[in-house]
């Protein structure tokens, strides 16, 4: 299904996923679906964009139909260790650059 | 690419070439969120997968965020445009 694409010739870090494997170990930025947004430790990953992450603050962004201009509110919560299913994953980035 | 697999088709008509074509330019890449990343095309994979470099995030046309580098799965994806 991937094989296509850039070929060989591309050189260093010539595919997205090389751009995730410089993040192992680092703190990343993770946007996923449901306006929801993730920081942690990146520890594992695969080729679906599961990931493992580690002292995971995670961060919901809530339209909060009770306030009278449906402001938006954030709710955040942090786990020790999360897995995260590939499909959610929209972007993911090192933190230090955001 | 041009000696490989694709060989058979014609030059230009195979969107893989384009994106080849654009690789390490400005482009905007628009999910089906309807957000928009404008950044410079690292590189991209078979299953549209991108990653991008000085990136700025738009959402409802105001500027978001900027990323040094961002990784932006495929299946998100609604086009990539070469930014003029």
């Amino acid at each position: 299904m991937a094989e296509v694409e850039e070929g060989p010739a591309g050189g260093s870090g010539s595919e997205p996923l090389d751009l995730v494997r410089l993040l192992l170990d680092e703190v990343v930025f993770v946007k996923l679906r449901g306006d929801r947004e993730l920081q942690g430790r990146l520890h594992a990953y695969d080729s679906h964009m599961n990931l493992i992450l580690g002292d995971v603050v995670e961060t919901i962004y809530v339209v909060d139909d009770e306030e009278e201009d449906d402001e938006i509110r954030t709710t955040t919560k942090k786990s020790e260790m999360l897995f995260v299913r590939g499909d959610s994953v929209v972007l993911l980035s090192p933190q230090n650059s955001s | 690419m041009e000696n490989g697999n694709v060989a058979t088709q014609a030059e230009g008509k195979d969107p893989a070439g384009f994106l080849s074509d654009i690789l390490f330019k400005p482009v905007t890449v628009k999910l089906n969120s309807g957000v928009v990343y404008k950044g410079e095309l690292q590189s991209v994979d078979g299953y549209m997968n991108i990653a991008l470099e000085k990136t700025e995030e738009y959402v409802n046309g105001a500027k978001r965020r900027t990323y040094g580098d961002a990784f932006v799965r495929g299946n998100n994806v609604m086009y990539i445009s070469a930014e003029s």
